[in-house]
């Protein structure tokens, strides 16, 4: 018995003793510089990694790519959006990296953190062909990792049928008309809710911020968070409006909030583009006719967030050159269209919206014109930490009545102790 | 000298058939777990997965920093009655129908047996879907049904009350098949001549269960209190999937929590909580082993 | 007479409404599997489909290559339980019934090993995997799975309960010990080892985190991992395809847990023990 502890206990002093020999931190990073691409057609296989339905479509999308070079080869791996960080960070941590990877936005400023990702060469991309909000989200240190693949908005999901009933006949414009549709909705046209906004817990961030953007508030100055100011606290008042005075519900059971809006039990909601699909499929025949998206309501402005996925390529690739090529291909906005065409993804370059595919619909119009203005989080390693402290006071100022300005001030400490990350 | 020769073939026929799990052991388990009990000690974040040794040697910090981690001590708190509630009530309800299962009086033994393990084998989002509408404070089942009764039933997973004792009552349901299994092996592990002869001494089926089900039944019992209990503490995908550790922090768990400093990067401060959890977890075992444990154990 | 027949009743009517309360969900999980999106996602949830529809299965089989993702799990599956049957068992049969230097320490440290949560070894084992070369390969799925310290904890304390005598008789017979062990006290043990290898098959079948991450190209997926594929989207859940990829992966542990139950009836024969 004592003979294994002691040769436990030696074992474990050993290890640490090993990782405190090797150890430390070296101050200061070095500046990440972006090498050029040369010209010339792609060759060789080229690994790539995509997440769920743009995994399993990506490789026959591809060929319209080894089509134009013809030495290249693009192999793809499916892998589930289910734990693809941990994915990532193993392959990182193993150094058994593909050449290309997609990157959700909120992994970004993790991933770029560990070195691991290879800077966006210039003489390829073009900053401005993006969405400033989607390049925003490539950019840590100020260095841009890879580049915006496709994106997704907020805006504000209402009955226009009911709104119209209520006597309201244009979409809100301003934060006292969404205010007073929600009302009107509730008392007029027989909603249970006049809006549904997220109470807090997880992804709530994504429904306050954009109120908060759009009064002016940021979230970082330089290294330091911003959270505590009068613009947050202003936005989180307001957002907090909508509860106490029963507009909201601080609970809805998961799922039931498709069923209730079609049934006019909810007259309003805040999503993205992906709730079209799901409401046609539950509304049924005729139902399209009854809902549309409004743009975020004015303060100072109507800022929305910005999110989707970048796609960016790793230091220890095989094939560095071709893979930025490949990505290159995808960037192209006839690609990007017929992308759109294959998965339902919207497009990050901005000239591709100009295609009658995506001006032509009304929803997606909207959308289109939001994404010019949103912004994304800063793309720092501790969003993911800081956000659920923030989703955390969110919560208890929706659920709880917590005061907004304690709220603001409760992030602003929580966030300011676990840091920026840099 | 036969004595000291005797003594060595034992040494060497135990060993050898101990080897082959030892080997494998201590290779994929035990190195991994010295590994991580080195990173508890350090600043590891998952920004220096590429170079996990030029990070900080912080000692116990991230220890001391957990006392301070007002998640992490309420999580402990809901932890511990989950456990406290949860372990006894899951053991009663399969030892209830292990032995109802046993019992000679029973037909479609099978039929039972597969019926009772199904919610260990079925998806975790179906039953939280189940449940969900179970529990629904409008048009749920429970609620409608204590209505008939004249109860007006609470919103039981939004209410930061009743949240946890919900999610105890689904963990028991979800975890009994499973230890119904494992008394059902034990049980048929009684001879059953035992109970024929208490029979014709006139001992009552309770007598008979008290007086030689249960203390035969102890190392199985034990074995299913510490599985049980190893399980609990370690509760995760019930609050997971049914209320993302809310309303409140109040269904969070500590697993959950590790869970979480994991997915944020803070892998030496999570690998520290997963220590602090490990001798929660040991603790646990030793009392049960005093309380459960016969001669034959440690 | 009477008093028996009303325990009967009695015990039918609580084990029946067990029965439903226990079956309900999972009878939900595969009539919904049958229904369309839509439908999956009304509230109040319906039982019986109104639309009753194999599109979810049709998907899900048409955009995945089953053949090969089964083989894999199977196989990983396979080879973890029948690795766990062996090893576990050989090393209960050696700290229940064999005296040897280090047993007790062993023992503690198996046990111990139980109770470390899973997620704080996860990436150094993952790690370890790659660096010996084994990462997406077959032994790098199996290898860590295959000493199971719960194994041994439920085989030692099933161990337990065999009479010394018989083992002794033996011995004293001139059996070696491995003959005792393979004819005497393996056969002893139907029970629990039906056990084992129903728990051990479950975990090894449904395991996503490990596979997920080892398997670097998808021809090594397991059955879970690539059935979050396509269920899982990164703002929704599609939840017609994870009901149908559910009741797909839970047939094959079904159909282990029913060939494997039946040795729950044998009780253990008279001779030889008592």
């Amino acid at each position: 018995m004592t003979r294994h502890r002691r040769l436990a206990t030696v074992v474990a002093i050993a290890a640490a003793m090993a990782l405190a020999a090797g150890c430390g931190r070296d101050s200061g990073g070095e500046q990440d510089t972006a090498k050029a691409v040369g010209a010339g057609k792609a060759t060789g296989e080229i690994t790539v990694w995509a997440m769920g339905t743009e995994g399993e479509k990506l490789a026959e999308f591809a060929k319209g790519f080894t089509a134009e070079n013809p030495d290249a080869k693009v192999t793809v791996t499916a892998v589930p959006w289910d734990a693809a960080h941990q994915k990532i960070a193993g392959a990182i941590a193993a150094r058994q990296t593909p050449d290309v990877s997609m990157i959700g936005t909120t992994y970004q400023g993790e991933f770029a953190k560990t070195g691991a990702l290879d800077p966006t060469p210039a003489d390829l991309f073009a900053k401005d062909s993006y969405f400033p909000g989607a390049w925003d989200s490539t950019v840590v240190d100020g260095t841009a990792y890879g580049v915006p693949w496709y994106v997704e908005t907020r805006g504000i999901y209402y009955r226009k049928d009911l709104a119209a009933k209520a006597g309201i006949t244009a979409a809100p414009k301003t934060w006292d008309e969404l205010k007073a549709m929600a009302k009107a909705l509730q008392t007029k046209a027989g909603a249970k809710w006049g809006i549904n906004l997220q109470p807090g817990k997880t992804g709530s961030w994504q429904s306050v911020m954009p109120f908060a953007w759009s009064n002016g508030a940021t979230i970082t100055d330089g290294d330091k968070f911003t959270f505590d100011s009068p613009a947050m606290t202003e936005a989180l008042a307001y957002y907090q409006s909508f509860f106490t005075e029963k507009l909201a519900p601080t609970f809805l059971p998961e799922g039931q909030l498709e069923p209730d809006f079609v049934a006019g039990r909810i007259g309003a909601f805040m999503s993205g583009p992906w709730h079209v699909g799901i409401l046609k499929d539950q509304g049924g025949a005729g139902f399209a006719d009854k809902f549309t998206v409004a743009p975020m309501p004015v303060k100072q402005t109507g800022t929305s967030f910005i999110g989707g996925s970048n796609i960016a390529v790793f230091k220890d690739a095989k094939n560095r050159d071709s893979a930025w090529k490949f990505i290159q291909w995808l960037s192209k906005p006839d690609v990007q269209v017929k992308w759109y065409q294959t998965v339902s993804d919207l497009p990050a370059v901005q000239s591709a919206w100009t295609d009658p595919a995506l001006s032509g619909d009304a929803i997606l119009s909207t959308f289109g014109a939001q994404l010019k203005d949103a912004k994304a989080p800063p793309a720092i390693p501790t969003w993911e930490q800081v956000s659920a402290a923030f989703d955390s006071e969110v919560e208890k100022l929706a659920v709880a009545g917590q005061d907004p300005a304690t709220t603001a001030k409760a992030i602003e400490s929580k966030a300011t102790a676990i840091g920026t990350g840099s | 000298m036969p004595k000291e020769r005797r003594r060595l073939r034992r040494a060497v026929t135990g060993w050898a058939f101990a080897a082959p799990f030892t080997v494998l052991f201590v290779v994929f388990s035990a190195l991994p777990v010295v590994a991580a009990l080195a990173m508890s000690l350090t600043d590891l974040r998952s920004t220096d997965l590429r170079n996990p040794f030029a990070v900080d040697f912080v000692g116990l910090d991230n220890y001391t920093r957990l006392v301070g981690d007002e998640l992490f001590v309420k999580a402990a708190g809901n932890t511990l009655i989950f456990v406290v509630v949860g372990v006894p009530l899951t053991m009663a309800v399969a030892l209830a129908s292990a032995t109802g299962l046993n019992s000679g009086l029973l037909r479609f033994k099978a039929l039972f047996r597969v019926g009772f393990y199904l919610p260990a084998v079925t998806s975790i989002v179906a039953i939280a879907v189940i449940w969900r509408f179970l529990l629904d404070p409008e048009a749920g089942l429970l609620n409608n049904l204590l209505g008939l009764v004249g109860v007006d039933g609470p919103n039981w997973l939004g209410d930061t009350s009743t949240a946890l004792p919900s999610l105890i009552v689904m963990s028991a349901w979800r975890n009994f098949g499973f230890l119904m299994i494992v008394f059902l092996a034990g049980l048929q592990g009684i001879p059953v001549d035992l109970y024929e002869a208490a029979t014709i001494d006139g001992a009552g089926r309770w007598q008979q269960f008290r007086g030689i089900t249960l203390p035969l039944l102890r190392p199985t019992l034990l074995f299913g209190a510490v599985v049980t209990g190893i399980g609990y503490l370690q509760l995760f995908e019930e609050p997971f999937v049914m209320t993302r550790g809310g309303p409140l922090s109040s269904t969070l768990s500590v697993s959950y929590h590790i869970y979480n400093q994991f997915g944020f990067g803070n892998y030496g401060y999570a690998a520290a909580a997963s220590y602090v959890l490990f001798v929660a977890i040991v603790g646990l075992s030793v009392l049960q082993f005093r309380l459960l444990g016969t001669r034959g154990d440690s | 007479m009477t008093r028996d027949r009303v325990a009967r009743v009695a015990l039918y009517a609580v084990l029946v409404l067990g029965l439903l309360v226990v079956v309900g969900p999972f009878l939900w999980m595969v009539l919904s599997s049958l229904k369309p999106e839509a439908e999956i996602r009304s509230v109040p949830p319906t039982w019986w489909p109104d639309t009753l529809t194999l599109g979810n299965y049709r998907d899900l089989f048409a955009r995945l290559d089953f053949p090969r993702y089964f083989f894999n799990s199977a196989l990983v599956a396979a080879l973890v339980t029948a690795g766990n049957l062996l090893f576990c068992s050989a090393l209960g049969y050696a700290l229940a019934k064999l005296r040897f230097p280090g047993r007790r320490a062993l023992f503690l440290v198996v046990l111990g090993m139980l109770m470390v949560p899973g997620m704080a070894t996860f990436v150094p084992q993952f790690v370890l995997i790659s660096n010996m070369g084994l990462a997406n390969s077959y032994a790098g799925l199996v290898l860590p799975f295959l000493a199971g310290p719960f194994g041994v904890f439920l085989m030692r304390q099933f161990l337990l309960g065999i009479p010394d005598d018989l083992l002794e008789a033996a011995r004293v017979d001139g059996a070696g010990e491995w003959r005792i062990f393979l004819r005497i006290v393996l056969p002893l043990c139907k029970p629990a080892l039906a056990t084992l290898a129903i728990l051990t098959f479950l975990a090894s079948w449904n395991n996503f985190l490990w596979p997920l991450v080892v398997a670097t190209t998808e021809d090594k997926y397991t059955l879970p991992v690539a059935l979050a594929l396509y269920s899982v989207g990164q703002n929704q859940i599609y939840y017609g395809l994870l009901l149908a990829g559910a009741v797909v992966v839970v047939l094959p542990v079904l159909i282990v847990f029913l060939v494997l139950q039946r040795h729950f009836l044998r009780g253990i024969a008279t001779t030889g023990l008592k």
